[in-house]
This record gives structure tokens, sequence and C-alpha cells, in this order.
């Protein structure tokens, strides 16, 4: 063509419409794409699995971690590792998002700005070190240095109390909803320092007292696992059956065949009950029987007989059953089972001011039917086969920690070392840990990788390695029944512009600076050198699931295999009755604090699968998962039963004041839902948090903060279900975000047709 | 026996070429204003496009709203133009003449429109080329001949280019009027457009011949476009209120209902407009209410039919859409209001006379009926989206964003202002056929009796 | 070498317990973008497993039951013909696969899958930079404009087949799926062993074995769709008796 005037304001008028029409495009949507490389064929580059722990939560269950290119892919199960079995949860699969989360701390941190204000100067490892030493050598009563960490075990618990003993400092153990009324009664009952586990898989019959085993409680994958095989085991005769006693409807319950509501804190009782009908049909061996009520038969317990308390018990008639039948039935199911039924007091029903009562009234029955140790009972687990690993710090009772804040107010304490903890949110508000800490005269330290809220009440931060990037051990309580040791490596490197440090080395480095380091485990340069002279002392055994007489190929083998363990090395102790006449002397009602007023409700805060205490509220996928039961994410809602809500005139995503027991009060939307029973209302826990975090900041509330402070008589843990909430409507109302649609069903025959997508 | 003034041709030429050579303030007034409304709409489809579908209220489950309605919508208003003249043409009624072209023309541009629709609501609308051209020879890859999604533009673009051709045959001896009445580069214009017609016999035959054969030819497409867009949703197995075999003709009468009493408002409009009340009468529109009286019977027939047909089986789910449909939030006053508006309303008026024969009537009435059908593609298409199959979790419900408001409302602006932008360039009402008309009626002196001045070869 | 693998998936509702890993497994395996609270408030969320809660009964003998679903992969699926440009189509190992290239974002097949498990992207994924390091590099990142949905983990499948076919001359059996971590993320996740996946033309292999448990059923049969997911029913001793379907 010829380049015209025409012609050229032709095709320059042109190309700049063609130039306006694609910039409603993006750039990349023009790139062609191969048409030959479908995405199903674009798979490129080597993959490995390196085997490690879980520390997303106590359970620390066996990993393998996908890395590509010196990054960190995606977590599963060990297949191998013997709690899990490949098994994991929600909380494992976010650890990756911990260790690439964009808010975490990149080095050490000294405050600037006045307490809380989040006003931070960088400083290198040395000058934190060194500051930190200063403040700890300065300390003329060693007493007045504090250690908080999580409840540790194996090589850490041994470093760790090593280190503060030899210092001399206090050293605590915190934990969000603590179970301190369950380890005591593990004690008194099941004569056990460790914590049992439950054989499932060969169980069929499992009456859970408040323990959502299936959900968060205690070791949810290993307890699924064998929940599985329960159901539908390949080889199994018959199908278990489950019947869950529960104020409140848990995860457990909803998958329970029966769940029997019951008003809060009465498990103990209804325990007695069920023992009561054991006894007076005969349904277990009268020697058992003789021995466990010194011989007094079922006199003992005639005041519990289920015609005389079904009534205070409040547990409803069931699908047209007597109350009191109900009770009669669970007795025979349990007792037809033998030794193969278990009996599980969880912290639905310890978190009570009767708490030690209620389970040790429930775990007594596994007496009566002759399951503990049994195939298909209650297990026991052995010690750590290496003493330097049997050591266990668990969490201090709230009670406890009560008096030690009383403490720090007094000026009684002018260092405080907090790792992997976050009390300053997760103690009840009650306790006031917050205005505690803000006063001149004490340093606080924190390890955390993270700015959550404790961290910003700290003069100094030492942001630790996430799991990922460190080593360690772990003894699993509850364990498997037999010896395990798990071994965690670092799978990946910081990512470039981290620099984070390992606690333990942290702890070694200080030893030795301030000259501590007169013996093991103080003296060992790395905390690597530390575990591979633990491992040592397993090669020693000569047994179990990895042995090699060269030191080189065992480590390489343990940390492949991901842990140590062998599955002949069982508990062996043999527990003695406990007397249940005893324990029914005991016997107490619990003491329900707060307002009576109004709509008042029991107050069942509650753990999700997803958040759980909340110590992972600033990972995105935890707060994008939907609850199981309502799928709502993202927030903090009350769940109230639908009649209730209905009769008060209260629409899902109303928003309601909650008003607790020590005059604390918030607002959050409702949920209605139609299996919580009328006289409760649920919480979530795990929200509520303050601190600047992109994905948890300003988001929901902390039930926890409505308690005041209940406490268990007996442990002085916190009786965190026994407390009563008003609600008040406050007349506004939004959408909640949740996963299920908002469209009822209403049709006749829509519930049909629904039930059967379940039953085929 | 027509009513109306006998015309003289010149008088005829002025008046229907008065839109063509003079500038009335009105008009321009409203074209500017519609094309402000066009600009915005405009403006809402490339934020859309430039920033993704996430600018609407859709979802999961309700993937489709209301820019599909809204296409469905126009496709039936784009039926009343050949349904009007092919059937009228091809039946000879008489007082067809001055509605014919401007039907046409309003079913060209409404489907222009409504194949804009499912285009910008794509993901990737940059990827026509994928869906609707056999492009991708190098993978062998050719688009799916099973998807109704691929019968869709084959239908719709068929039927564009034969209505084009259509109106294109219509428009020539008018085009050589106005060719005669310019001068300059427009008369070069409408040279090239009249492609030399003279008036010859020979041409006028032709001329006859193709309109009565385009007529004939098109009427099948006609039938099959709306049979397709109903496929659209009847072949989807797994949504209740969607998956009928009654849609095809249902649809099809549903759009031949909303696009004459289209027809209807837009003659009045032009008769405003223009100021052909000598042309646009009363007893064209009058014949236009009796017509649509039937139309509107039947498509209510088979609306019910298809109802019945939902619930005669007596499935849970598809109860669940059609209870949804009719009891449920929002949905039950907009169902109200569709049934009145598209029936309860208009039909029982039309009855009179004197409705027929009102011009203000006739337009509320008209108008009343595409509120309700618009409503009514809204309620087929949503509901069951909202209440797919029997997993309640994913019930939902369906909102549109303003920016799909502000499209659908654009639609209306710029099928109205490319209407009257036509009508700047073209006559609206066929010169030619309204000569023909008035010969027709004109008697002569034959002797001592006065005879039709043409005797029509029957 | 003749196809004769046909990729299935066994889940038995009566262990399933609610507990969601599954979802977060497959969310974390497949890149899929963080749910942020606004897409649950327009209900735009992407779960290509999903756990659906149906309650049954009222207080107090209500019940919750759990069903996952996921793409069903069905033989027949009613997805596949709609598409106008053969984004989603049957391969011969019979999985329903979605070539994100091709599509054109219609969303016509989310409207004609019954199970309600097709995903749209109605905006562009976004993850802070971070996050990036995470993503899993066998499988693209889906721009905005198009549809997704759980793809069998087809990345693992052909993983294993170029490392177990390709260099190491095995067999890809339930075995080696198991030993080389090439189970789909759901399954590997699931702590109940609810899902089972495996080669279904295969009758030794654990998917055909458990596919003939009396309790199994499909999904929406009567449509016709002829899925690849076996579900085993939920038993419920206090269910009144059914009737026999
Ligand atoms: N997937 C992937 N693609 C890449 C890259 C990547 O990292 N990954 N890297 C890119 C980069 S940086 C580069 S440089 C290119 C390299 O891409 P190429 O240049 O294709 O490199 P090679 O495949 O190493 O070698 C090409 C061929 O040369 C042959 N050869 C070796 N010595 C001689 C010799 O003396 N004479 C002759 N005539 N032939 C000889 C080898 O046998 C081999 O077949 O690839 C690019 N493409
Ligand atoms: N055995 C063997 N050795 C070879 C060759 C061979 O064929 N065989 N080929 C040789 C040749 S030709 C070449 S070019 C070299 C290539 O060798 P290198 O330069 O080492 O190349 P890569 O390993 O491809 O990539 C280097 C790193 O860059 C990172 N990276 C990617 N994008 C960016 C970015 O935007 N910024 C930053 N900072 N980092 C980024 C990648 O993650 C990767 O870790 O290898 C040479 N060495
Ligand atoms: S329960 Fe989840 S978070 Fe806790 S150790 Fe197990 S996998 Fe990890
Ligand atoms: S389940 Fe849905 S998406 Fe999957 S193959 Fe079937 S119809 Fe297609
Ligand atoms: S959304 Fe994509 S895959 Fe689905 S029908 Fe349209 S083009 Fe095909
Ligand atoms: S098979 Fe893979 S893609 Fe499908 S749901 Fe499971 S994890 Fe997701
Ligand atoms: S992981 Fe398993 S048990 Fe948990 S929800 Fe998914 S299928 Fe059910």
């Amino acid at each position: 063509m010829k380049i015209s005037r025409r012609n050229f304001l032709r095709l320059a008028s042109f190309s700049t419409l063609g130039a306006v029409a694609c910039n409603f495009f993006d750039e990349r949507e023009f790139i062609s794409q191969s048409p030959v490389q479908l995405p199903e064929d674009l798979v490129t580059g080597r993959d490995n699995w390196y085997a490690t722990l879980c520390r997303q939560c106590s359970e620390a269950e066996g990993l393998v971690v996908r890395i590509m290119e010196g990054r960190a892919k995606k977590v599963q199960g060990n297949p191998q590792y013997p709690t899990n079995l490949g098994g994991h949860s929600i909380r494992c699969e976010a650890g990756l998002q911990n260790l690439y989360h964009p808010d975490r701390i990149s080095g050490p941190l000294l405050r600037q700005g006045a307490r809380g204000t989040g006003l931070y100067s960088p400083i290198s490892w040395d000058q934190a070190l060194d500051l930190l030493r200063g403040h700890l050598q300065a300390q003329t009563d060693r007493s007045r240095v504090l250690t908080v960490t999580g409840p540790l075990r194996g090589s850490m618990a041994h470093l760790t109390s090593a280190f503060t003993d030899a210092y001399g400092a206090r050293h605590m153990a915190f934990q969000p909803m603590e179970d301190a009324a369950y380890d005591q009664v593990m004690q008194d009952v099941l004569g056990q320092q460790t914590s049992p586990t439950f054989d499932f898989k060969n169980a069929n019959y499992v009456l859970s007292f408040g323990a959502d085993f299936l959900g968060t409680w205690k070791a949810p994958v290993q307890f699924s696992k064998g929940y599985g095989e329960f159901r539908q085991g390949l080889g199994r005769r018959n199908r278990g059956t489950l019947v869950q006693v529960d104020s409140w409807f848990s995860l457990t319950a909803a998958n329970a065949d029966t769940w029997v509501p019951i008003n809060p804190g009465m498990e103990g009782m209804l325990a007695l009950s069920i023992a009561q009908v054991i006894i007076s049909e005969g349904l277990a061996p009268q020697d058992r029987i003789n021995q466990l009520t010194g011989g007094q038969g079922s006199s003992a317990l005639d005041a519990y007989a289920p015609n005389i308390i079904a009534q205070q018990l409040g547990v409803p008639p069931l699908h047209g059953t007597e109350p009191h039948e109900v009770i009669r039935e669970m007795a025979r199911g349990f007792a037809r089972s033998g030794s193969r039924s278990i009996a599980i007091g969880g912290s639905g029903a310890s978190a009570h001011t009767n708490g030690a009562f209620n389970l040790a009234a429930i775990f007594a029955l596994n007496f009566l039917v002759g399951s503990v140790g049994a195939e298909g009972g209650v297990v026991l687990n052995p010690p750590a086969p290496v003493p330097e690993l049997a050591k266990t710090i668990s969490a201090a009772s709230t009670g406890e920690w009560h008096r030690t804040v009383a403490d720090i107010s007094n000026g009684r304490t002018g260092v405080v070392m907090l790792r992997g903890v976050n009390p300053v949110n997760d103690l009840p508000g009650d306790i006031g840990l917050q205005q505690t800490l803000n006063r001149d005269d004490i340093f606080v330290a924190t390890f955390s990788s993270f700015m959550d809220e404790t961290a910003e009440m700290a003069d100094l931060i030492l942001p630790e390695r996430t799991p990922m990037e460190d080593w360690g051990d772990d003894v699993p309580s509850p364990g498997p029944g037999f010896e395990v040791i798990g071994m965690q490596q670092p799978v990946v490197n910081p990512l470039p512009g981290m620099n984070p440090m390992g606690f333990a080395d942290i702890l070694l480095q200080l030893s030795r600076e301030i000259g501590l380091d007169g013996a093991t485990p103080l003296n060992m340069p790395t905390y690597h050198h530390l575990l591979q002279d633990q491992a040592r002392k397993i090669q020693a055994l000569e047994r179990g699931s990895v042995q090699n007489a060269n030191f080189n190929s065992f480590w390489n083998s343990l940390l492949q295999q991901g842990g140590w363990w062998d599955r002949d090395a069982t508990a062996d102790s043999d527990p003695s009755m406990p007397n249940l006449a005893e324990i029914a002397s005991r016997a107490s009602q619990p003491i329900i604090t707060g307002r009576t007023d109004g709509n008042t409700f029991n107050l069942i805060p509650f753990q999700t699968v997803s958040l759980a205490d909340g110590s992972g509220a600033n990972l995105p996928w935890l707060q994008s998962s939907s609850d199981p039961l309502t799928t709502v994410a993202w927030t903090t809602w009350v769940e109230i039963s639908t009649l209730v809500a209905d009769a008060i005139g209260l629409k899902e995503g109303d928003f309601v004041r909650v008003e607790g027991a020590n005059g604390r009060s918030f607002v959050a939307q409702i949920y209605h839902h139609p299996a919580v029973p009328p006289n409760v209302i649920g919480i979530p826990v795990g929200q509520g948090h303050t601190a600047s975090l992109r994905y948890s900041k300003g988001r929901g509330e902390n039930p926890l903060h409505l308690l005041g402070l209940p406490l268990e008589e007996q442990t002085q843990s916190l009786a965190w279900a026994g407390t009563r909430v008003r609600i008040v409507p406050t007349g506004e109302s939004s959408p909640i975000p949740k996963f299920e649609g908002i469209v009822p069903a209403f049709v006749p025959n829509q519930e049909e047709a629904i039930v059967k997508v379940t039953r085929g | 026996m027509q009513e109306g003034k006998i015309l003289g041709y010149r008088r005829i030429n002025r008046d229907l070429l008065r839109g063509v050579f003079e500038n009335p303030v009105k008009y321009w007034a409203i074209v500017l204003f519609l094309g402000l409304v066009v600009l915005f709409a405009v403006g809402a489809a490339g934020f859309m496009v430039n920033r993704g579908i996430g600018v609407t209220g859709l979802n999961r489950p309700v993937f489709w709203g209301f820019l599909i309605t809204n296409f469905v919508f126009w496709i039936g208003i784009s039926h009343a133009g050949v349904m009007l003249s092919a059937i009228l043409r091809l039946s000879k009624a008489e007082w067809r003449r001055p509605a014919t072209r401007a039907a046409e023309v309003l079913t060209i541009f409404s489907l222009m429109t409504a194949v804009l629709m499912p285009f910008i609501h794509t993901g990737r609308p940059w990827r026509l080329m994928y869906w609707v051209f056999p492009y991708d020879f190098s993978r062998g890859i050719w688009p799916d001949i099973r998807s109704p999604l691929v019968w869709d533009p084959s239908a719709v673009n068929t039927y564009l280019l034969s209505s084009i051709l259509f109106v294109f045959i219509a428009l020539v001896p008018d085009l050589a009027v106005i060719r005669d009445r310019s001068s300059g580069i427009r008369r070069i214009a409408y040279s090239v457009l009249s492609l030399g017609w003279r008036g010859t016999p020979r041409q006028w035959k032709l001329q006859a011949i193709a309109g009565i054969l385009l007529s004939a030819l098109i009427l099948p497409v006609f039938v099959s476009v709306h049979s397709i867009v109903s496929w659209d949703f009847g072949m989807a197995v797994s949504v209740n209120s969607w998956h009928s075999t009654i849609f095809a003709p249902y649809f099809v009468i549903g759009a031949v209902h909303s696009g004459v009493s289209g027809v209807v408002t837009v003659m009045i409009f032009m008769r405003w407009l223009f100021g052909w009340e000598e042309y646009v009468r009363r007893e064209h529109i009058d014949a236009l209410g009796r017509l649509l009286i039937v139309i509107a019977i039947a498509w209510f027939y088979f609306f019910a039919m298809e109802f019945l047909f939902g619930i005669y089986g007596q499935e849970g789910d598809e109860l669940a859409t059609r209870s949804l449909q009719i009891f449920g939030h929002p949905w039950g006053w907009l169902f109200l209001t569709f049934i009145i508006t598209a029936f309860f309303f208009p039909v029982p008026l039309w009855l009179f006379r004197n409705v027929r024969r009102s011009f203000l009537w006739m337009t509320i009435t008209t108008i009343s009926v595409n509120v309700g059908m618009w409503l009514e593609r809204f309620i087929i298409i949503v509901p069951g989206l909202a209440r797919k199959q029997i997993f309640t979790q994913s019930w939902y419900t369906y909102a549109p964003s303003p920016i799909e408001i502000m499209i659908v409302a654009g639609t209306f602006a710029l099928v109205l202002m490319l209407f009257l932008l036509f009508a700047k360039v073209f006559p609206l009402i066929p010169i030619f056929d309204i000569k023909e008309g008035q010969i027709l009626t004109d008697e002569i002196k034959v002797g001592r009796r006065r005879v039709p001045a043409v005797i029509r070869e029957e | 070498m003749a196809e004769t693998k046909k990729w299935a998936m066994v889940i038995d509702l009566d262990r399933c317990t609610g507990c969601q890993a599954c979802v977060v497994a497959c969310q974390a395996e497949n890149n899929i973008p963080i749910n942020e609270e606004k897409d649950f408030l327009s209900r735009r969320a992407k779960q290509w497993i999903r756990i659906d809660r149906v309650w049954e009964g009222t207080w107090p003998n209500v019940k919750a039951r759990f069903i996952p679903v996921l793409c069903q992969h069905c033989e027949n699926a009613p997805c596949e013909p709609v598409c106008p440009v053969y984004a989603t189509y049957h391969n011969s190992q019979g999985l329903n696969v979605q070539v994100y290239n091709r599509c054109v974002g219609t969303r016509y097949c989310a409207n004609n899958c019954p199970y309600q498990v097709r995903f749209f992207n109605f905006h562009d994924p976004e993850w802070p930079d971070t996050f990036w390091n995470q993503l899993n590099p066998d499988v693209t990142v889906r721009s905005r404009g198009i549809m997704e949905k759980c793809t069998f983990c087809i990345q693992r499948i052909r993983r294993a087949e170029r490392t177990i076919e390709g260099r190491d001359g095995g067999k890809v059996n339930d075995q080696s799926l198991k030993a080389g971590n090439y189970m789909p993320a759901c399954v590997n996740a699931c702590p109940t062993n609810t899902l089972t996946f495996g080669d279904i033309n295969d009758p030794n292999s654990d998917v055909s074995r458990r596919a003939r448990d009396p309790r199994h059923y499909k999904l929406l049969d009567h449509i016709g769709t002829s899925p690849s997911v076996i579900y085993l029913k939920k038993v419920d001793p206090n269910a009144p008796e059914e009737e026999a379907h």
C-alpha cells in the first residue's frame, strides 16, 4: 500500500483504536499458550519428601514434607509414624503458611516506643543476645527470672529445665484451656505419669463424656485413625457403637450413634449412675465389683440409680425412650462389650468446678468392665526408653497462673522470657497479665516469630526458627501404646532475608556465655549435637525400628523414618483399682457462676478443628476453613438452639451482645443451630486477636474473657464450661460468612431426598 | 377495508423521508440521552472485562444471571420483525405496510445487542474465536458441536445475516428515492446502496420475488433461533427448572409475544416522534392488538403446560425449584409481577376495542408485556440454578450488581439509539410499500362504476 | 501400550467425621487461592472437595451427616458436551480433565454439573509474595475467568507414571501410589481412611475391593452421569428400617 497522508491517518486511527481496545485486557492474556503442552503434561523438576514432626499442636505427629527447589511445598502425614499413620489435620497443612507467612519477624527487634505500641527497631543477634544475657546476669535473685514455654517433652524439656535449673530461674508451661485436672486424674485413677491412649480400632463400645476426640481433644488424628477402623475396619465382625455424652453438640457428638445431651458438669454423676446399673444388674464379674466398691456392692451407689437422678442430669427422652431407660441402655451396652468398652472423660467433663470428680468417676467405669490395659480398651503408655527424653513439663493450672501473675505485679519478677506461647491473649482477661507486664521494672523477652499480643508487650523479640527450619525430637503424648521417639529435622533453610535462630541454640549459647555449661546437656555446642547425643542412647538400646552399629547410618535412618519406635515395648504397669465408693463420696454438683436474669445460657467455649486454641489464627488456611458443623469461617459466632432463637426472635446473622459472668461483654453473630441444647450457647475460641497480624487482627471475639475465673476445686484448672452468660439482641444484622447456602429447605419431601444423599 | 386518507405520492415521500432529511430537536435530544446511557453501559462492560466477572453478583451456584436473561430477552424481541413481515407479507395482510420495516430493523438491532451479552459475560471474552470460529486448526481441536453454545452462534448469525438481507431487499426502492432527492457524497452513497434501481418492471418483479422467497426461507430460521436458545437451558440435565422438552415452542411463542408487543411500542413511538399520524393509524394497532390476544393466549397455554410438567412428576428437587419460583424471596413477588404484567393485565384490556385503538393504552400494555417477559426469563433462569439438585448446602440466591444493571439498561438505550440512527439514514416506513397500498386502495371510474385501480391476481 | 486404567474413588461415609483435613490438603496441593471472608459472603469460596453437612431430625434426636463431595469424574459427564471449546473432556483413564488454556469461561459446564463441584475464578488469585513459595509447581495457577475443579490430582498420577513407569520401569498400582506419595492429596490426608483411590479396572486394587461393599451407591445415579466416585452408605442403627432401593 502506498503511504499517502490519507492512508497514514487511517492506519494511525486504527492502531489508536486497537490500542484503546487492548487496554481492557491484561497483557498476559495475549501470551499464546503452547498448543501441545496441556497442563496435565506439565510436570517438571524433581521433588523430595523429608520426614519431620508437626508442631502445629501438641499432638506432634510425624510428617513428610515435599521439597522442591529449596522450598517446602506440601506437608503430609508420615505413613510410618505410629501415632498418625499418614493421617493429618487442617492445622498440620497450615504449618507451611507459618513458614512462609508474610508477617514473620525476620530478625531480633528491640522495643522503642511504649509497651504495646508496636514500635521496634531491628538489632543484630549479637546485640540481642548480649542484652538478654546482661539482664539475666544482672539479677541478684535468680528466681526473679520467669521462663514461660508451652508444655515440653523430649530433649526440649530436658534442655530447658536443665537451663532454668542451672540458672535458678522459675519455669512454667502455659497452654490455653489447660487440662490440669486430666493429668491429675490419670495419676489418681490410672496411676500413670503418661497419658493413656484408647484402642478404638478393636473396641466395640465407646462411651465418651465430653471428649471431642474426633475434633480437638488430645490426639484427634491418632484417635480418628482408630475411629475409622472402629466403624468399618476390614475384617471387623461388627460396627463399633459410639455414645457421646455431651452438654454441647461437638463434632464427636455429631458422629456418635447416640448423642446424650446432659446438663453441664453432671457427667460424673451419670457415670456413677451407669456404674450403679452395671453393679445392681450384675453385668460385671462379682469379684471386680467387690474390689471396686470395697465390698459394699451397689449400696455405695444406690443414690445414683437412674430413676432417682435422671431428672437432675438433664438427659432428655431420646427416640421416645425415657431418660432413666436411656441410662440403663448405655450401662448395658457398655457392659455387654466387656473389656472392649472404653469410657473416656474429656475436657467437656473436666472443665467444671467438679471436673476431677467427673473424670475419676468416668475413668473408673473402665475398671468395672476390665478394659484397662486390654485389647479394645484403655491402653497405657510406657515411659520413654531414654531417661533424658522422659521428662515432660505440662501446663500449669490457671490457678497457678493467677498466683504467678499476682507475684509479677507485686514486683517479685525482673525478667520474663516467653517461648511459643501467647498468654497475654490466651489467659482469661480477669488475670490481667497484660496490665501486669506493662511496667518498667520488668524486662520481657519473647522468642516469637510473629508480632502477637504477647510479643507486643516485649522489650526484646528474638524470633526463633519455625519448626520446619529447626531440629527437635518428641515423645508423643498420648503415645500409641508402645515406645516412640519422633525426630524433627530442618527441611528447608529460612527464606533469604529471614534471620531466625533456634530456641535451643539460643539457650546453649546463653549457657556458655553465662557459664552454666558445666554438664550435659548445657555443654553441647549446638542442639543438633544434643540430639545426636540422645540418638546414641537410642542406638545403644539395640532394638526397635532403627538399628545400626554405625552411628551415621543409624542417624540417617532415624531422620529418614522420622523417628524410632519399638512395637514390643509396651507398658507393663498394672494399675490398682480405684474405689468407686470413695469417688462417689467426693461427688459434687458443678458450681455454675454468672448471670441468671434474662436470656441466660450456659456458655460452652469450644475449639474448632481449624483454629483450635487460636494459636494459628493468623494462618489464612485455618481462618478460611469452614467449621464442619456450621460451615462458618473467619469470624466468631454464637451457636444457639433454633427453637430458642425463634422464641426470642433472633435470626441468623443477628448481632447479640454476650454479657459474661465478670461484667465483660462482646458482640457476635447468631448461628441458628438445630442441635444445640436449649439451655446452652456455644462460642468458638481462637479469635479475638488484637495484635496486628493481617489475617487475625480484629476478627471475632474470645469467649474465654467472659468467664471470670472459675476454677476446678481440686486442681485449680480453668472450669471454662461452668459459666452462665446473658445475650441481648443489638438489633443489627448482617450475613454471616459461611460455606453453606442461605436458602432454607422447606419442601415437604425434601428431607427424604437429603437423607438419601448420605444413605444412598 | 383500510381506513385513512388517500395521500399523494409527493406527500408520502415528504412525510416518510422526514426522518432522513429533517432534524427535529426532539430527535437529537433523545439520541443524545440514549448515547449517554450507552456510554455508561460501555464503561460498565469495559470495567467488567477489565476486572473480571467478579464485579457481577454471580456466584456458585448462580453462574448465569442478568446478562443471560437479557440475551434471551433481546433474542425474543428480535422475533417480532421477521414474524410480522414474513407472515404478513406471505398472507398479504394489508395493514402490515407501515409496520414491516420498523419490525425488521428492531430484529436486527435487538439481535446484535443480544449477541453482545453472552460474549461479554464470558470469563475471557478475548478468546471468542476459540468458541465461535473453528480456528484452532493446528491442534485439530474444533469447537464441540455437541454444545448448545456452538449451535447458538450459528443460529443467531444465520438469522442476523438473513434479516439484514431481508431488510436490504425491501430497502432498495426507497434508497433510490432518497438517491434522487440528495446530492453530493450522499447521493453517491445512496447510488451505491440502491444497486442501480431504476424501477423497471423487471427490477420490481425481481424485488418482489426476492422478498417472498426470503420471507419463506427465513421463517424456519426464526423458529430455530429461539428453539436453540431455549436448548441452552433445555439440554442442561442438571437444572431442574431448565431440563424441559416443551422449552422450544414455549420460548418461540414467548418471543413472539414480547416481540410483537415491542413492535407496537416502537410504532407508536415513531408516530409520535416523526408525526406519522397518517401512516400509523388506529386500525394498525387494533389489528396488532387482536393478533396479540391470540399470541398471548397461546403463550399462556405453553407457560401453564411447562409448569404443569414440572410439578407433575412430584420430584422433591423439582418441587423445591418451583416453590422457590412462586413463593421464595424475592422470586415470589417477581413471579406475581411477571404473570400480571405479561398476561393478566394486558390481555383482558385488549379485549376492548377502545383500548386496542388507544395509542396511550397500547403503549402501556405493550410495555407491560415486555416488563413481564423480561422477568419471565429471569425467573426461569435464576431460581433453577439457585436450587440445583439436592445439595442444600450449595443452594443460594442472586442479586445483580450495579454493573449488570447498567449494562442491561444500556442495551435498551442501545437498541433504541441504533433504531433512531437508522431512521436518520433510511426511511423507517417503506415508501414503496405505502404507495403500493395506496394504489391498491385507489379507485377509478369505469363507466359509471368505481372499481379498484388494481385487480389483484389471487 | 493399551490404556487399561480407570481411576476411581470410594468414599466410606461411615468413616467420615467431617474433619475437613481433605479440604485443606486439596487447597494446598492444587494452589487453590485463599478463600477470604468476602468470598464466603459472596459465595465464591472454592473447595474442590467440600464436606456437605446435612441435618437430620429435630432436637434432641438430631444428627449431622457429613458427605465429602468432589468431582465425580462422571463417565457420562453432563459438564463435557456443553463446553463449546473442549476445555473439559474425558480422557482415556476415566478422568474428567479440565484444560485451563482452552476455557473461555462461559460457566455453562458449572450450571450443568449436578454435583456443584465446578468453581469459577471470578477474580485473579492473590497471595502475599512469600506465599508464592509454597505453591505447587506441578499445578497451574488459574487466572481469572476460567473454570476449575477437582482433577483427581492428575499431576500426581502423571508424576507416578513418569517416575514409576518411565524411570523405574515398574507398574503404577496401589502400593507404588502409596509409597511414592502419589495418592491424591485428600486421600493422603484423611485421618479416618474414608477415601480410597485407585484403578477400578484392577480387580485386586483397594478401590475395587471396597467398591464391592454392599453399602455402595452412586450419587444422583438417576441422572445417568455414571460417576467414578462410589459412596458407601452411612450406617445409622437408630434409623427406622429403610425400604430396599
Ligand atoms: N528446561 C530447561 N530448558 C533450558 C534450560 C534449563 O535450565 N531448563 N536452560 C537454558 C539454557 S541456559 C541453555 S544454555 C540452553 C542449552 O540448550 P542446548 O544448547 O540445546 O544445550 P544441550 O542440550 O546441553 O546441548 C545440545 C546438544 O549439543 C550436543 N553436543 C555436545 N557437544 C557437542 C559438540 O562438540 N559439537 C556438536 N555439534 N554438538 C555437541 C549435545 O550432545 C546435545 O545434543 O537450554 C535452555 N533451556
Ligand atoms: N551439569 C551441567 N552444568 C551446567 C550446564 C549443563 O548443561 N550441565 N549448563 C551450564 C549453563 S549453559 C548455564 S546457563 C548454567 C546455569 O546455572 P545457574 O545460573 O545456576 O541456573 P539455574 O540453576 O537455572 O538457576 C539459578 C537460581 O536462580 C533462581 N532464580 C530464578 N529466577 C530468579 C530471579 O528472578 N531472581 C533471583 N535472584 N533468582 C532467581 C532459581 O530459583 C535458581 O535457584 O549452568 C551451567 N552448568
Ligand atoms: S493434630 Fe494436626 S496439627 Fe496437631 S500434630 Fe497432628 S497433624 Fe499436626
Ligand atoms: S461431577 Fe460435575 S464436573 Fe465432575 S465430571 Fe461430573 S458433571 Fe463434570
Ligand atoms: S466455563 Fe470453560 S470449561 Fe466450562 S463450558 Fe465454558 S469454556 Fe468450557
Ligand atoms: S483428588 Fe486431588 S484435586 Fe480432587 S479433591 Fe482430592 S486433593 Fe483435590
Ligand atoms: S479428611 Fe476424611 S474424615 Fe475428614 S472430612 Fe475429609 S473425608 Fe471426612
